[in-house]
């Protein structure tokens, strides 16, 4: 046999797709596949929601958030509790026996628990100036508890780190794509939840005093910028756009022919 | 905001990446073409009959390798590939540079030592470690390649 | 005309009369999350993993092919001496490699 020197035509092993495009097409792909994962989660959690009767939720987690509220704050939780379930009152279907834990916070939040448990913090009931701002916050969260928010949540966020954690656990990743997931589990509500807990929260206030007044005291002075905005500002990052909601707020309390004059009824504080 | 800073960092380096390494590569090819193109006559083939008429005065190993590294696109668009499937493509430009230059250091080392024709060649490719289990530290790709490199008696 | 194939010497009852040099032919693959899944729960129930076969059973076919290709640029009417090599470049990515040496035969 003789040597004959050839070489292949270059180019063979190599694909021809500019690396470019393959980038442009994987992401857009592989986004897609996020994009819709998120959407049929959401939905099918939202579905899901409707079918878990408030009975098993309280049997499920109603003794769970006693342990954590803070006891030196008695009285005043207890006047809250009070204030939650008289607001309560105007709402007959509610399936849920109210309660109000109070925890020792500097900054203001409150939340709404499974099991129908109120939570809010001593930041917050230090912040308020009558008695029905806080029957406003704590009818927002009953509105939230209206809806099943704080489940849907609950769920959105066990799927989402269960699905990254079966889809990333197995196979390789691109870093920022996985830090990017998990920066997006569900925290806190949308915008459509808010408003219908806002909604539903000066309802409750407009039947127990007759009046919306210093309903959205708390939100003025978080638009505002008062002095006690640090405090605030915890509760500004969970419940975002407050001059928005006001607005909503007064035109909802418009619509709905309700006084925004009135007398505020002060609110005890205890030390 | 955090996240866009994270975000823009990545896009950044990703770019970074690509640019650079596509100059890179290019030139790699180019040094491959004509380092191939002058070492054309050098017979390399992976079988070990020899040709009738050869007569072997000396013999030896010849062995060329080289680690090509993967860099940061490639490996983005291959975890990308890691979750819909399908072939790497931006991988097979690199293999093929591995295994072009190991061939090459392999004959050129030959052909410096003196030797006329190298048989039955061998490749294998083997994945280094990479330094962090999250597949963030140094990654690269080995290629080996080996053969018999035999020296013949010089017939007119 | 198909090149012929063997992981011979020679292609059996034939010659050998010209020979070029080396080619080659390789792809690399992914499995996608689908397959790791299902090839997780075959962890624990045992059996073959069909969906694997397939996948490198494929890309066998087409280094395999890409390696002929090069062959048929050089003008060659076999491939001697074929081996192949699969190793692992990425997680979860598998290269698959076939070589040989392109010849003309008779």
């Amino acid at each position: 046999m003789k040597f004959k020197p050839r070489a292949p035509r270059e180019g063979i092993n190599v694909s021809s797709t500019h690396p470019l495009r393959e980038a442009a097409l994987l992401i857009g792909g592989v986004s897609a596949i996020f994009a819709t994962l998120i959407l049929v989660i959401g939905w099918s959690v939202d579905l899901a929601v409707r079918w878990i009767p408030p009975e098993l939720e309280v049997h499920t987690f109603g003794d769970w958030a006693y342990g954590l509220g803070d006891p030196e704050h008695e009285p005043e939780r207890l006047a809250a509790e009070v204030l939650a379930q008289r607001l309560a009152a105007h709402w007959p279907e509610a399936p849920y026996a109210f309660q109000v834990i109070v925890t020792d916070h500097p900054e203001a939040n409150a939340a709404a628990l499974p099991g129908g448990t109120i939570l809010v913090t001593t930041g917050l009931l230090r912040g308020l100036q009558s008695e029905n701002e806080l029957a406003f916050v704590l009818g927002h969260e009953l509105g939230h508890f209206h809806g099943r928010d704080h489940l849907r949540g609950l769920g959105r966020g066990i799927l989402y780190q269960l699905t990254a954690s079966a889809l990333f656990g197995f196979s390789v990743t691109a870093p920022d794509v996985t830090a990017f997931l998990g920066n997006m589990t569900a925290r806190g509500f949308d915008r459509g939840q808010e408003r219908a807990a806002d909604r539903f929260g000066l309802t409750l206030v407009q039947a127990r005093y007759g009046h919306v007044a210093g309903a959205g005291g708390f939100f003025e002075r978080l638009a505002s910028g008062a002095s006690e905005l640090d405090e605030l500002a915890a509760y500004a990052s969970t419940h975002p756009a407050s001059s928005d909601r006001l607005e909503d707020l007064d035109d909802y309390a418009a619509q709905q022919g309700w006084k925004r004059d009135g007398e505020l009824d002060p609110w005890q504080r205890s030390n | 905001m955090e996240t866009l800073i994270q975000f823009g960092i990545t896009l950044a380096v990703l770019t970074f990446a690509y640019l650079v390494g596509s100059i890179i590569e290019r030139r790699h090819f180019e040094s491959l073409r004509e380092r191939e193109a002058r070492h054309r006559e050098f017979p390399t083939v992976s079988f070990e009959t020899l040709p009738e008429g050869w007569r072997v005065a000396a013999s030896g190993l010849a062995v060329g390798s080289t680690v090509v590294s993967l860099d940061y696109f490639k490996r983005f668009l291959a975890g990308l590939r890691g979750i819909v499937g399908g072939r790497i493509r931006s991988y097979e430009p690199l293999l093929d540079r591995a295994r072009r230059e190991a061939l090459l250091r392999m004959t050129e080392q030959a052909v410096a030592d003196g030797y006329d024709a190298i048989f039955n060649v061998r490749l294998e490719t083997s994945r280094l470690a990479s330094s962090r289990g999250d597949g963030k530290g140094t990654s690269g790709v080995e290629m080996l390649a080996f053969g018999t490199a035999v020296k013949l008696v010089r017939s007119p | 005309m198909p090149i012929l194939m063997s992981n011979t010497e020679t292609i059996p009852g034939k010659t050998i009369v010209e020979f070029y040099g080396v080619v080659s032919g390789n792809t690399v693959r992914a499995k996608h999350v689908g397959r790791d899944i299902m090839a997780g729960f075959k962890n624990i129930v045992g059996g073959e993993l069909k969906a694997y076969t397939e996948l490198l059973s494929d890309s066998r076919q087409e280094a395999v092919a890409r390696m002929l290709e090069q062959a048929q640029s050089m003008n060659a009417n076999a491939v001697v001496n074929v081996r192949f090599a699969t190793s692992s470049v990425a997680q979860g990515a598998a290269e698959l490699f076939a070589y040989g040496t392109a010849v003309r035969v008779q």
